[in-house]
């Protein structure tokens, strides 16, 4: 009996621990090292940073409550609640009032957005999501045309 | 709401369907020759590997075993790989890398029993509640040893058809070889792609930045994309984050999502190709149609009225969520990449349809299984309408083998509807979700019901972290893994001594008869089981 139960033990308990060593810690290891070797900047999660202080990931939403910027919509309308990506529906709709704040003409305005979505549209290969823009890079497009206007965020966090 | 689907999304479908067929076909033929033991690509490379596994472990790769001896080998090694993982989960305080309190006993039961057999649903939320540790040496391993049984237990399935005492081989050969050499590979590559469409992958647990506006902002990252990769590939489903694939470092863009949707119905697509390898090309392709044929009518479906804005990611839109959702809840895998709740009610009776189903196409391995049992179903009703004998790859089908394909077919309805009526008569679904309404079951039925298909997919999430909840659907979880799987390996262990005959089948497996036949018998078994459960939940929303 006690031979019996070894037996169908015995390879098992050996074949879940070679596994955990294989697919749990080699596999991941692995990747990390090849992803932190050749793709550093999406392997530390796409970190942008303005004047080498890092502000935040391009792929992740921040909260805007100042009218000079961009704002994405309210967390509970999206599934994840953090990401940064809006219609051009509403990115067009909010450039009056961005407009209002800053002073910056809204053909202007009008630009960046349509920039933005076309270089979105081209990261997605044209098919393969609808047109959205992505309210981090708007906004960080306007700090750096326009740092005068943007000053006060640009001196933020004692630098 | 109006519906359109333009051009840009049939663009999306068609690379889809290519994409994940062309891989169907290129993984259909390795899995066909790793079924009969014939040489692979590399075989001499890939044969010492694995034989050093097998002496490590201390096997005899040439030792054949029963259904029972390969049932037995499965449920155990699973359970061992299980009590590592709530072991994991329960004390991972006191283990390295961003430690986080230890789960609850129930919750951690509950994901050991959801991850081990390959359904996933998560009553808690990872990216606050696991560790590092937990999410890459606990989850992301038992995320290959999920499929790896499923796959191999298909296998042995499949081989109990080929001919007469072809044996239906050994389990730890099976497993360790759909893990290194297949699973393993695809899974890094996949993972090096997911990398560099955005998707990060470190060991930091977080960092904390100032945001343009000054305000603090913490960053939870970690190993997400070598979890990622297998989650979609194995038709794992769990996600790192409690917002599963909707979460930009889960699915970053346009091109992640369809990338990660190829990956889902990769394997589910190799199965019938491997089988048309093994079994004749006709009735390989005819199983394929039935899968491919049956997924379009879910689409279709799940495409009648608008999904969203609300609950879903703008940079989805509409179809790329309801596209990706029905791919992964018809694959079993169970990812989302927006909330249930931003689907409309029709999306949703695809979504349920697909679970009852369990077959179009079905997880890794266990769809096509499933398949197989609705082929024998199909064939002993067809059998009784124009009176023939029942045959099977000129087999005869006997009482027994309907009588276990009939349990498999009824252990299905059972596990969801009388779990979903209990939680109703204790309260415990009253409790949760307040007052009853069609909205309020259609959660508690699509709980019990992506349970017991082994999906993972869910409304409730981490408020069903309550005794009650985890308790039960752990146990759905496992009754709806391990009793089909016993007795569908008891139906391979009886057609693997059968006599062949011959003779030309009396009725078809292949052809457009055959194929329609078996698609409309697919669909009317399940709708009718379910129809009354469908009417009272999300079809009076």
């Amino acid at each position: 009996m006690e031979s019996s139960k070894a037996k169908i033990f015995s390879p098992a308990i050996k074949t879940v621990i070679l596994m955990i060593v294989v697919t749990g810690v080699a596999y991941p290891i692995l990747v990390m090292i090849a992803g932190q070797s050749v793709l550093p900047e999406q392997s530390n999660g796409s970190l942008v940073d303005v004047d080498g202080k890092i502000i935040g990931s391009k792929l992740l939403a921040q909260e805007f409550t100042s009218p000079k910027f961009f704002h994405s919509r309210a967390a509970s309308e999206s599934a994840s609640g953090v990401d940064p990506h809006i219609t051009k529906d509403s990115a067009l709709s909010q450039i009056q009032g961005i407009s209002d704040a800053t002073g910056i003409p809204i053909n202007h305005l009008t630009t960046i957005v349509e920039l933005d979505i076309a270089q979105n549209n081209a990261a997605n290969w044209l098919a393969f999501s609808p047109e959205y823009a992505n309210v981090l890079k708007l906004n960080l497009e306007l700090v750096k045309q326009y740092p005068e206007i943007y000053s006060e965020f640009l001196n933020a966090g004692g630098k | 709401m109006e519906v359109s689907v333009t051009y840009v999304d049939l663009i999306q479908l068609l690379v889809v369907l290519l994409g994940s067929l062309s891989l169907a076909v290129i993984f259909g033929k390795y899995l066909a020759r790793m079924i009969i033991y014939e040489k692979r690509p590399l075989e001499k490379t890939l044969g010492r590997v694995e034989n050093e596994f097998y002496k490590l472990i201390g096997i005899d790769k040439y030792q054949q075993m029963t259904w029972r001896q390969y049932f037995l080998a499965l449920v155990v090694t699973n359970f061992i790989a299980a009590c590592f993982l709530f072991g994991v989960l329960v004390f991972q305080d006191l283990l390295p890398l961003s430690p986080k309190s230890g789960l609850s006993l129930d919750l951690a039961f509950h994901t050991a029993a959801s991850f081990v057999t390959n359904t996933d649903i998560q009553h808690y939320v990872g990216d606050k509640q696991l560790s590092i540790f937990s999410q890459m040496v606990g989850l992301t391993f038992m995320m290959f040893v999920a499929p790896a049984t499923g796959i191999s237990a298909a296998f042995a399935f499949i081989r109990g058809f080929i001919r007469k005492d072809f044996g239906l081989g050994n389990f730890y050969v099976d497993f360790i070889r759909v893990i290194i050499t297949f699973l393993l590979p695809v899974a890094f590559v996949s993972a090096i792609l997911l990398m560099v469409l955005g998707v990060p992958q470190t060991l930091e647990s977080s960092i904390t930045v100032q945001t343009l506006e000054g305000a603090p902002q913490t960053i939870t990252m970690g190993p997400i994309a070598s979890l990622e990769s297998i989650k979609e590939f194995g038709s794992n489903g769990g996600g790192f984050f409690g917002s599963n694939s909707a979460h930009p470092f889960e699915n970053p863009n346009g091109l992640s999502n369809i990338f990660e949707i190829i990956l889902m119905l990769s394997i589910p697509f190799s199965f019938p190709i491997a089988y048309a390898h093994l079994l004749g090309k006709g009735r390989g392709v005819s199983i394929l149609v039935v899968m491919i044929t049956g997924f379009g009518i879910l689409l279709i479906v799940g495409l009648l009225t608008q999904s969203g804005p609300a609950g879903l990611e703008t940079r989805f839109g509409s179809f790329g969520s309801v596209l990706f959702n029905i791919s992964s809840i018809a694959t079993n895998t169970g990812a989302a990449n927006s909330a249930l709740i931003g689907m409309s009610p029709d999306a949703i009776i695809s979504l349920l349809v697909a679970m009852f189903i369990q077959a179009i196409p079905g997880a890794d391995g266990t769809g096509m299984m499933t398949m197989i049992v609705y082929v024998v179903l199909t064939l002993f009703i067809v059998g009784l309408m124009v009176g023939k004998t029942p045959e099977f790859m000129s087999m005869k089908i006997n009482s027994r083998d309907i009588k276990l394909a009939v349990f498999v077919f009824l252990i299905h309805p059972a596990i969801i509807l009388i779990p979903t009526v209990i939680a109703y008569t204790n309260g415990d679904a009253q409790q949760l979700l307040g007052s009853t309404t069609p909205m309020t079951f259609t959660q508690v039925l699509y709980e019990y019901t992506s349970s017991a298909s082994n999906n993972g997919s869910d409304y409730l999430g981490a408020s069903a972290d309550t005794p009650f909840w985890n308790l039960s659907t752990a146990l759905v979880v496992i009754v709806g893994r391990y009793v089909p799987l016993g007795l569908m390996l008891a139906i391979a262990g009886s057609f693997t001594i059968k006599d062949r005959k011959e003779v030309v089948e009396p009725i078809r497996t292949q052809g457009p008869v055959f194929t329609s036949v078996l698609l409309i018998m697919t669909f009317l078994l399940t709708v009718l089981t379910f129809f009354p459960f469908l009417i009272m939940g999300p079809f009076s929303i």
